[in-house]
């Protein structure tokens, strides 16, 4: 039992919920108090410390079953020629022997309503390759091949000869009914049996998979050298990253005690010191920027936009206001689709409508879409941030747009994946660059992390 | 003391004496919670009961319910404790003569001060001490629930501060020494998730997430609570309230705005929900503009379906 429970500890870590010793140490001592023979308030005891998180709720459901069982065993019809008189018994034997062999032992352990064995069960699994498995997603499509291999469809067209065949027997209509139902429940048994084992062995697999790499080292590693694996991590990480930069902005700020003096705040404080003021208090510093965004969304550049679309969006209590863009050939307005809550949703939908094509990002003409467009969002207290590479294919890099952008911009930082000795070819970035306040290089997630602290802080 | 909560149904059955209907989930998790002596995060949409269950557990253990209420900008003077200052000087300028007879005598200014400094306890006692709800849960005679309220208003610092209480139960004021609990409180913690809170302060709770109850439920609650209200409309208002969470809302209705409806029906003394009932009271449960006009038209008056109709004006134009 506890190396079930540490299995699926194992396999919720390998999910991607955090599991501390501390909470599975609990989740111990959780099961010794309430013992395991109410299944239910066994589930209860491991949920409640273990999973500390409303999102993580669904990934412990789907689990939990699969590793402590799902309380019944499947339900089997029982074997039809039980109560059939031995006529009709006799019947039902003639029209199995008139099956090839190998379909009627199949047939036949239908008919008895027997489960498969472990190591039957095992020997399919591996025929379709279950042991090399371990995403969940995968649990249906890996029990419709282990049905396949067991000639589901066959026995299936099989039987509905079977049932004809009786039919012309003689067999009596309500019989047929029946004998068909029980078989169908047989059949529904097994394939459930099936599903079953494949969730369990896929959960398994997850639990033996070395804890997948640290988010640390990813945080390092540069976007353009990302699986998609590692890209849903470091999503996630986002998230969380945000968090916690929020809470420390929102610290920063608070104390931030070189404000203004507050007089009324002050003398409120300090009555209870007969008006002394041993108690300064300030006005709370409050800087919150106003962003205007520009993020280049073609190929090249996609993951490194949307980590940052994510990172701004999240942010949002910060952020007074941010007008977002994207362009690959042209200019779209973007925050609308940010207005709901979940931004992933939301840059799914940009990214949707966007496509990028070959070669076809074109900053310049973006930027004269800005300047027809939304050249008003840019005024004295705005920050202007741009994501891009810069690579123009040689096409017109108006850089007489982006000089009155960035004259109108409080700031203008460049975000760039690209280290400066890079920047030839159709790069246009040596010719922006000296227009921008700030040229950052973020290749990585924690250079990212670094320049929205920097932005949000000075 | 008799304990009310020695098993898994007894918790159950105490909660629902308090009129708190427990499911399964609650009354197993507040068990453990209290056996293992870990504070219980619960987490869920705003008005399902979080609050309610500490004040059904405090009822049902007879213990005192000691509550902090969060919000942002709580530091720890108005969460632990502040020296009561104008009483200090009050006392001060009442004590002047008797301080006056104690100083008077000294010789020297050194001595005076000396004098003074063994004096410094009597200002520095707990008679000067103003308990907040945090001491007062610790230094309280009695067993009590300690119910901190929507931590998630709070700032993160605070949050931080938290943890060290809740770890093991006692504060140091600079002036006394450290407090230490007589009795560990029952600590329920509430959270609306407007914010994600530490992983520090997950890790030592117990989590339990209370969603809007199945109609079953949601009718026993509204039974429990209102049994003025006829069972047949009762009924019916709360399949009307279940009908209205699955609409996509900006606030869904939660338990307290049923029971408030379930009131108002009563007080109108409604027999049926018809159009004219609806249209009176549905202010009491949706609380957006939006989601008023968004309720009349979808769930009142659905508009007569008119899918056949559409495909004709859009084709006969062709």
């Amino acid at each position: 039992m506890e190396t079930r429970i540490l299995q699926l500890i194992a396999a919720l870590r390998a999910s991607g919920v955090r599991v501390s010793l501390a909470e599975s140490a609990e989740a111990f001592t959780a099961v010794d108090l309430m013992g395991i023979q109410h299944r239910n308030h066994f589930r209860l005891s491991l949920r409640t410390t273990l999973i500390k998180d409303v999102k993580d709720l669904p990934i412990f459901d789907k689990l939990f079953p699969l590793f402590f069982g799902s309380g019944q065993p499947p339900q089997m019809g029982g074997n039809p020629t039980d109560d059939m008189t031995p006529e009709e018994a006799q019947m039902f034997a003639d029209a199995l022997r008139q099956f090839a062999e190998s379909l009627r032992q199949r047939m036949e352990r239908l008919m008895n309503g027997e489960q498969l064995s472990r190591e039957e069960l095992e020997a399919l699994g591996n025929m379709v390759g279950l042991n090399q498995t371990d995403d969940l997603r995968h649990q249906e499509w890996l029990a419709q091949r282990m049905m396949r291999a067991l000639a589901f469809p066959e026995v299936r067209e099989a039987l509905r000869e079977l049932m004809e065949q009786l039919q012309q027997m003689g067999m009596s209509r309500e019989r047929l009914e029946q004998v068909r139902q029980q078989i169908a429940q047989n059949m529904a048994g097994i394939e459930q049996q099936i599903k079953q084992y494949a969730g369990e062995r896929i959960a398994e697999n997850l639990s033996e998979q070395p804890p997948g790499e640290n988010a640390d080292n990813l945080m390092n590693r540069p976007f353009h050298a990302l699986s998609d694996a590692d890209k849903k991590i470091l999503q996630r990480e986002v998230k969380r990253l945000a968090a916690a930069l929020k809470t420390r902005i929102a610290l920063r700020q608070k104390r931030a005690k070189s404000g203004q003096l507050d007089p009324k705040a002050t003398i409120r404080a300090n009555l209870k010191h007969h008006g002394v003021p041993m108690e300064i208090h300030y006005r709370n510093k409050i800087r919150k920027p106003r962003i205007v965004v520009i993020c280049d969304v073609s190929t090249s550049m996609r993951f490194c936009s949307e980590l940052m679309l994510s990172f701004l969006f999240a942010l949002q209590g910060q952020v007074s206001k941010t007008h977002a863009f994207a362009f690959i050939d042209h200019l779209e307005y973007i925050s609308e689709d940010f207005s709901g809550s979940n931004a992933d949703e939301a840059i799914g939908s940009v990214l949707w409508r966007m496509p990028s094509g070959h070669y076809n990002t074109d900053l310049g003409w973006s930027l004269n879409n800005f300047n027809d467009d939304y050249m008003s969002t840019l005024n004295g207290q705005t920050t202007l941030l741009l994501v891009g590479d810069g690579r123009n294919n040689y096409n017109d890099p108006r850089l007489d747009i982006f000089s009155t952008m960035s004259r109108r911009a409080s700031r203008t930082i460049w975000l760039n994946p690209e280290p400066a000795y890079l920047w030839h070819g159709d790069s246009d970035m040596p010719k922006y660059a000296p227009l921008c306040n700030n040229v950052l290089k973020v290749s990585n997630l924690r250079e990212l992390t670094e320049a929205v602290d920097s932005l949000l802080s000075t | 003391m008799n304990n009310p909560f020695e098993s898994t149904g007894r918790v159950k059955a105490s909660l629902s004496e308090q009129k708190y209907i427990a499911s399964d989930e609650i009354s197993t998790i507040v068990y453990l919670s209290q056996k293992l002596g870990k504070p219980l995060l619960t987490e869920g949409p705003a008005g399902v009961g979080k609050t309610e269950l500490a004040k059904a557990i405090a009822g049902a253990t007879g213990r005192e319910l000691i509550r902090l209420q969060c919000y942002e900008g709580l530091d720890e003077s108005k969460a632990l404790y502040e020296w009561e200052y104008s009483k200090q000087l009050l006392y001060t300028q009442l004590l002047r003569d008797k301080l006056n007879d104690t100083l008077g005598k000294a010789e020297s200014l050194a001595e005076a001060a000396d004098k003074l400094a063994g004096e410094e306890d009597v200002f520095f006692s707990n008679r000067f001490l103003l308990q907040r709800p945090l001491l007062k849960a610790i230094l309280c005679d009695e067993p009590t629930v300690l119910l901190i309220d929507e931590i998630d208003r709070a700032d993160a610092e605070f949050e931080a501060f938290l943890l060290e209480v809740l770890s093991d139960f006692q504060v140091s004021v600079p002036e006394l020494g450290t407090l230490t609990a007589k009795h560990r409180p029952f600590v329920v913690l509430t959270s609306n998730n407007t914010r994600e809170l530490s992983e520090a302060l997950k890790r030592r709770c117990l989590y339990l997430f209370i969603d809007y109850p199945s109609i079953q439920e949601e009718l026993a609650v509204v039974r429990l609570k209102v049994p003025e209200l006829n069972p047949k409309l009762a009924q019916q208002a709360v399949e009307f309230v279940q009908k209205l969470r699955n609409a996509d809302m900006r606030k869904s209705p939660s338990i307290s705005e049923t029971l408030d409806w379930a009131n108002a029906l009563v007080a109108l003394n409604a027999k049926s929900l018809d159009k004219a009932t609806l249209e009176d009271t549905l202010s009491v449960l949706v609380k957006h503009e939006a989601d008023l006009q968004k309720a009349k038209r979808q769930l009142i008056a659905p508009p007569p379906s008119r899918g056949k109709t559409d495909d004709f004006g859009r084709f006969s134009g062709n």
